[in-house]
């Protein structure tokens, strides 16, 4: 983000930007940068509060009128989360070996039991906010699952993207079948706490289940790719928990 | 809280081991009075429009997020960090909506027709060309001030 900054900047354009990691704002030196003490994923703060969000824009603005730079101001709230972290983990001891994992299609029954569950929240989620995020995987809804089962047993299912590689397109699936969840359950319920939607998700669900039954066939998987992104936790939040996964060669880390 | 020296020893590690690039000058450009400000959003997000082809994990190249645009979908390849945010809010991560009321009432010039999504997870080295593509096209609407929001 700094250095993109910095390309702007050199190009004639007035830049400002918020951030999250102080130390690499201090070593690239933006012209003009706003620090973040916040969740990733939330540079604005919070969500539907658009008083909030202009607080953090206009004190990101106000660095406009710094007569000279590098400029970095530290916005003055915090928004405090769980252990350091940037976000939810997953508890480091909530790790899957194949010798856990049981009859995929019961489990794959009770994931689309629960997506029924949630279907008409969902659907309200959606007609309330006027959009989704769901469907970057181009997969309905209902296919979700199936392809992520698929994977359990061994299969290597064709990528629902063309152009696509079949793994990066389960990624995506991961994210659509997460995404219908949070989006389900944050506007059934009301609540916008980082804590509880991954416990709930990760730790509770079904759907979470069956992701790190997964994640557990990946670890001892032959294909490369898919080895490779347990490897790099990219499957499962568990980046800033307490090490790689057992198993793995914790490249990511 | 994502002071290195708070986080816990794994993230720590990690991105204190990433490279940081040396820039020989600080850029500085002189900013227009607030009222003459056109605003471009950069976004690291990795956000796109439904259809658009995915980043891919370590994408150098952008795409396009038209002003009016929110059927957007988010393709980066991370999973640490939290999307309830941007999935009840668009305007959690790239704060158009915002910026158009500053613009009706005046704290702002106008907010350009176009802004921008890269993927973050990328070395922003290897982005130095389609910054400057972007740089162009800012350049022709007249744009003078960009906000880059991470994610």
């Amino acid at each position: 983000m700094s250095v993109l900054a910095h390309y702007f900047e050199s190009a004639g354009f007035a830049t400002v930007l918020v951030g999250f990691v102080r130390e690499h704002i201090e070593a690239i030196k933006p012209a003009r940068a706003l620090w973040l003490d916040f969740p990733m994923g939330r540079p604005m703060g919070k969500p539907n509060d658009p008083e909030y969000q202009l607080k953090v824009i206009r004190a990101a603005f106000e660095l406009f009128d710094a007569p000279s730079g590098p400029v970095l101001v530290d916005f003055p709230d915090v928004i405090p989360v769980k252990d350091g972290r940037m976000g939810y983990a997953l508890p480091p001891e909530l790790v899957l070996s194949t010798d856990e994992i049981g009859d995929v299609d019961a489990l794959l029954a009770e994931v689309q039991a629960e997506i029924e569950g949630l279907r008409s929240a969902y659907e309200a989620a959606v007609a309330a906010r006027g959009r989704t995020t769901v469907g970057a995987s181009e997969l309905a809804v209902e296919g979700l699952a199936p392809h992520i089962a698929a994977f359990v047993k061994g299969d290597k299912p064709k990528s629902p993207r063309k152009g696509l590689s079949p793994i990066p397109a389960l990624k995506l699936v991961i994210e659509d079948l997460t995404a219908y969840y949070t989006e389900a359950r944050t506007h059934r319920d009301g609540i916008d706490d980082i804590e509880l939607l991954g416990k709930w998700f990760w730790e509770e669900t079904k759907a979470g289940q069956l992701i790190l039954w997964l994640e557990a066939v990946s670890l001892e998987s032959e294909d490369k790719v898919l080895r490779q992104i347990v490897d790099m936790s990219l499957v499962t939040p568990r980046f800033w928990s307490e090490g790689p996964l057992p198993g793995t060669s914790g490249s990511g880390w | 809280m994502v002071r290195m020296t708070e986080m816990p020893a794994v993230g720590r590690g990690f991105i204190s081991r990433l490279e940081m690039p040396e820039l020989k000058h600080p850029a500085w450009t002189q900013p227009v009075p607030a009222q003459e400000r056109r605003v471009a959003i950069v976004s690291t997000a990795a956000v796109s429009r439904r259809g658009e082809k995915p980043f891919s994990w370590l994408a150098r190249d952008y795409r396009v997020i038209p002003k009016g645009e929110r059927d957007l979908v988010m393709t980066h390849v991370a999973v640490e960090y939290d999307r309830t945010a941007w999935q009840q809010d668009l305007n959690a991560i790239i704060p158009l909506d915002r910026l158009d009321e500053m613009a009706q009432d005046g704290e702002i010039g106008s907010v350009a027709n176009e802004h921008y999504a890269f993927m973050g997870a990328a070395d922003p080295r290897d982005m130095e060309k389609s910054a400057l593509e972007v740089a162009e096209r800012m350049t022709q609407e007249d744009v003078n001030t960009v906000f880059l929001i991470p994610v």
